[in-house]
């Protein structure tokens, strides 16, 4: 091994996670690009419009990561802050007209975070099962509240239909006059907001807070014996992922342009964190993959009749078959890839690397030979 | 001595002060309900313990696996929904005798419960517990998507057990398969508590999921026990779920919602403890429907919920729960 | 003579249901001595610990410790005082590089939060460095430095035990509470261990040692304290609690072989 000062300092610095962030960067930007150029009826769905949900979902799915796959505190309820996120800056924008779209997002974040801060108190008392069982019933709170406080929220019709406003839809976000009203726009928006929050959480993981949050996951008992506040810093990443996922939901308002309750139901917050589990849970990149396997995953079993053709008519009407194979699917990752994709990818590509060595000092012996 | 005696004796005081507490709670509430409102209160009441009834049944299912493997089942709802299904298509539709209908449908359920345990659950598990979960997700997800393909998006309606003709009680109505559930449920629950607590079996079974080693002293691996309370949980759940369906119809999402609602019975009442499946499920039930009768209906489910997350934090291991070993 | 107590333990008690672990314990540590609490399991010894370190809440009594009442404060609050602990059963965290478990022992010296380190402000990157060079430091100290990258539980059992010993250390703890360090240590591994605690001691870290191990209990204490069922039958001296009828009665007499 070499000199393990000098490694510690460069793994401290987290030196290959921002250049794998800077990659990924790249990658994901360069996005809308060849999806220009491939026309649209040959992959059979509109990529940049489903990245930019998979953008919008991983605003959520970082933060849940943070909290469950990191600090080991599971919540089953996060499309409560999601939709805190949407719903407040929907509202302040639909019934104000002059309020402006960025401070409703702010607004979202903020207030996201609060409620965080007031029911995580109290809840994170509890471990495990309870834990899981009771932000489950704070979502559900949540849901109802969203569907029966009218006044406020439209009821199931949402905002802005539901409520008696002059505007048609809520307005798009803008930006010192710049206006993010088409998806390629919003594309940018949305990634460019999932890239920071990344570089935010390698920062945080990389760091005393973040081996404070993996002691805490590890041992509670013993990460408070080592001098770790582990109550205050259960709390803390609550709130962080709170107004994570309540600035995901404030985006995703102002994309929609409607919301309603059904964006916030409990199965959402399910499929949330089945993003973080199928992604891979404590996986710095866990989360995103997680988010684009699974957003995907419904738009190609949908696609599946055009690509293969043969298949029969009658499973052409996908919304039949497709939720069945999304299911086992979903059964088949856990069962195969239990630490994630993520994990399993990192594991296959130190594999073949091993290998490409392996082969490559192969054929470097056997030129050594020939000489 | 007497020094620590006096604090033992206080923290059962506490336990017990709860309890009272609770059961206080709930007597008020229903008295002032059938003082206030009378004969309404009292149907709200009656509608009440049916309702219970049913979320104690389904809520049997997850204690059932739970308290012998300690994993929660999230496709518990989707056993019930596919009970109620399936009578429907054997019974209703395909006119088989009720009892027939009944036992087959159950049969069917319970092979595909024992079946998706051999095939997804078992293989995983050394795995942890929120792998296994998501695992039950998924099969959920797929159960629901199979019944919507088969069974289409109307809910259907599946004929009661004794006619519809309600009975009159006490001034309230009462429809027969209210106590077709009702004493449904008693027995169901007695069966699982002789089962857990009477027999060498249920005792290894429960002894398995703390403690593997000793469960295999009493010949129970804690691979034979996840397989026996998957069957019994399908099978309870489908029964449930025919049993529930002529009050409550059945169609391919309703398992979702009885899914939740078990689940917080069986929390309220302490995960894995059948006598608190059934408080739990009870006192939902009726406070719920109260609820739904005093304010706005669609508020009913947060008051199920409130009331849950209070009992967490008050008392985490349910009413009638055992509270478990802090792993230090 | 106040400020000769380093901590101090006065009546403690502590009740499970009707099982008394610990009965009115009694006992000062001075500082820069070495002392040992033996006793046969089951005596309260880590209940003691427990109940040292914030643990868990004593039924009744008090702890000082630099003369400040510590019933009630939570465990990181004791340790920011600068009492640390090591576990019986290993605890190392999982997942976590040898260096990494080091950096958290200097949790409680340092502040940077979730907004510092988040945006890597200049002070958080400068107390980064610090912890860095500061857990080398104890890694050093224990002879884990060339190991400092791979993943802690991987470690054969005896590294394992000196790296809990590092990450206690890189509190820098006044005094340390070191719950039976030689379990599953060979003879050779004791012996480093005992001369390591020889070197704590010079440098004047206070040390309160919890050990089956009779050869290291009489090497290194200054003073012993015996515990049996929960009350102490007996202090003083290694050589005189050695000879001490009570304790060979209670401790000695079982463990002879």
């Amino acid at each position: 091994m070499s000199d393990p000062m000098k490694a510690g300092k460069t793994a401290l610095g987290g030196g290959k996670e921002y250049r794998t962030l800077l990659i990924f960067a790249v990658a994901v930007f360069i996005v809308p690009a060849w999806a220009t150029f491939i026309p649209g009826d040959v992959l059979h769905m509109d990529i940049v419009n489903i990245m930019v949900f998979a953008g919008i979902y991983s605003c959520v799915v970082i933060g849940l990561n943070l909290l469950v796959g990191y600090a080991g505190q599971i919540s089953l309820g996060h499309a409560a802050f999601f939709g805190v996120g949407a719903y407040t800056t929907a509202i302040l924008c639909t019934r104000f007209s002059w309020f402006p779209t960025w401070l409703g997002v702010l607004a979202g974040v903020l207030l996201a975070g609060a409620i965080g801060w007031l029911v995580g108190v109290p809840v994170l008392r509890l471990k495990g099962h309870y834990l899981a069982m009771a932000t489950l019933g704070l979502g559900e709170i949540a849901f109802i509240l969203f569907t029966q406080l009218k006044w406020l929220t439209g009821g199931t019709i949402g905002v802005p239909q539901g409520l008696n406003v002059s505007v048609a839809e809520i307005p798009s976000l803008s930006v010192f006059g710049f206006r993010f009203d088409t998806d390629i726009k919003f594309f940018f928006l949305a990634w460019g907001i999932v890239v920071l929050l990344m570089l935010l959480n390698i920062n945080i993981i990389k760091s005393r807070v973040g081996r404070g949050l993996r002691a805490l996951h590890s041992s509670e008992v013993a990460a408070d014996a080592m001098g770790v506040d582990t109550a205050r810093y259960k709390t803390r990443v609550f709130v962080l992922s709170a107004m994570f996922a309540g600035l995901g939901g404030a985006l995703f308002a102002h994309f929609q342009r409607y919301i309603n309750p059904e964006s916030f139901v409990f199965s959402v917050s399910i499929l949330f964190i089945t993003m973080v589990v199928v992604g891979g849970m404590g996986n710095l990149w866990g989360g995103i993959v997680g988010v684009i396997v699974l957003t995907f995953l419904p738009s190609v079993i949908q696609a599946l009749p055009q690509w293969i053709p043969g298949i029969p008519e009658s499973l052409t009407n996908f919304s039949n078959y497709s939720l069945v194979l999304y299911g086992i699917l979903l059964i088949l990752f856990m069962m195969f890839m239990p630490q994630g994709i993520a994990a399993g990818l990192s594991r296959g590509l130190a594999f073949t690397q091993k290998r490409g060595r392996r082969l490559r000092d192969r054929f470097e012996a056997r030129k050594y030979e020939g000489h | 001595m007497e020094y620590w005696e006096f604090h033992v004796g206080r923290a059962d005081r506490r336990q017990r002060a709860l309890l009272v507490g609770s059961a206080v709670f709930v007597g008020l509430v229903i008295a002032a309900t059938l003082i206030s409102k009378g004969s309404t209160g009292f149907q709200w009441i009656v509608s009440g313990i049916t309702v219970g009834s049913i979320y104690a049944l389904i809520a049997m299912g997850f204690s059932v696996i739970y308290s012998s493997t300690r994993v929660i089942n999230f496709a518990q709802g989707e056993f019930s929904m596919l009970g109620g299904m399936l009578m429907y298509s054997l019974s209703t539709r395909g006119g088989l005798p009720p009892w027939l209908g009944f036992i087959f449908s159950v049969l069917i359920v319970t092979a595909i419960g024992a079946a998706l345990e051999r095939l997804t659950i078992h293989p995983m598990r050394d795995q942890s517990v929120i792998t296994i979960i998501i695992i039950t997700i998924g099969i959920a997800i797929a159960l629901r998507a199979v019944a919507k393909w088969i069974w289409g998006t109307d809910p259907v309606k599946i004929a009661s057990f004794s006619g519809d003709s309600p009975i009159r009680f006490l001034g309230a109505a009462v429809v027969p398969q209210s106590f077709w559930v009702f004493g449904f449920a008693i027995v169901v629950v007695i069966l699982v508590f002789l089962f857990f607590n009477r027999t060498l079996l249920g005792k290894g079974m429960r002894a398995a999921a703390t403690n593997s080693d000793a469960a295999s002293l009493v010949g129970v691996s804690s691979s034979t026990s996840s397989l026996i309370a998957w069957t019994i949980a399908a099978a309870v759940g489908a029964a449930a779920g025919i049993v529930i369906a002529p009050i409550n119809f059945a169609g391919y999402n309703f398992g979702i919602m009885l899914g939740l609602k078990g689940f917080t019975a069986a929390v309220l009442g302490g995960l894995g403890s059948a006598p608190g499946a059934v408080v739990g499920g009870l006192v939902l039930g009726v406070l719920e429907t109260i609820t739904a009768g005093v304010f706005p209906s669609g508020y009913k489910d947060a008051v199920a919920f409130l009331i849950l997350i209070l009992v967490l934090l008050i008392r985490p291991q349910g009413l009638l729960g055992r509270a478990e070993d802090v792993k230090v | 003579m106040a400020e000769e107590r380093l901590l101090e333990i006065d009546n403690v008690t502590k009740l499970f249901g009707g099982l008394a672990a610990l009965k009115e314990v009694s006992f000062t540590v001075s500082p820069g001595e070495i002392k040992a609490i033996i006793g046969p399991n089951g005596a309260g010894k880590t209940t003691l610990f427990d109940v040292l370190t914030g643990i868990l809440r004593p039924t009744s009594g008090t702890v000082l410790l630099k003369g400040q009442g510590t019933v009630g404060l939570r465990p990181d609050q004791i340790t920011a005082m600068g009492m640390i602990r090591t576990f019986q059963t290993i605890k190392l965290f999982e997942g976590m590089t040898v260096l990494e478990n080091a950096m958290v022992g200097c949790h409680s010296r340092t502040g940077s939060g979730f907004l510092a380190t988040g945006l890597r402000l200049p002070a958080s990157r400068r107390e980064e460095a610090r912890i860095h060079e500061e857990a080398m430091g104890v890694l050093k100290d224990v002879g884990l430095e060339r190991r400092a990258l791979e993943v802690g539980t991987n470690l054969p059992y005896g590294q394992q035990r000196m790296l809990e010993l590092a990450r206690a250390l890189a509190s820098r703890p006044e005094i340390l509470l070191l719950d039976e360090p030689a379990a599953g240590l060979n003879q050779y591994e004791t012996g480093e261990l005992s001369a390591l605690l020889s070197r704590f001691r010079e440098r004047g870290i206070t040390i309160l040692i919890v050990e089956h191990d009779m050869g290291l209990v009489m090497d290194i204490s200054d003073e012993v304290v015996v515990l049996d069922y929960g009350e102490v039958i007996a202090r003083g001296a290694p050589e005189v609690v050695q000879n001490d009828p009570k304790v060979i009665e209670a401790y000695l007499g079982i463990e002879a072989d």
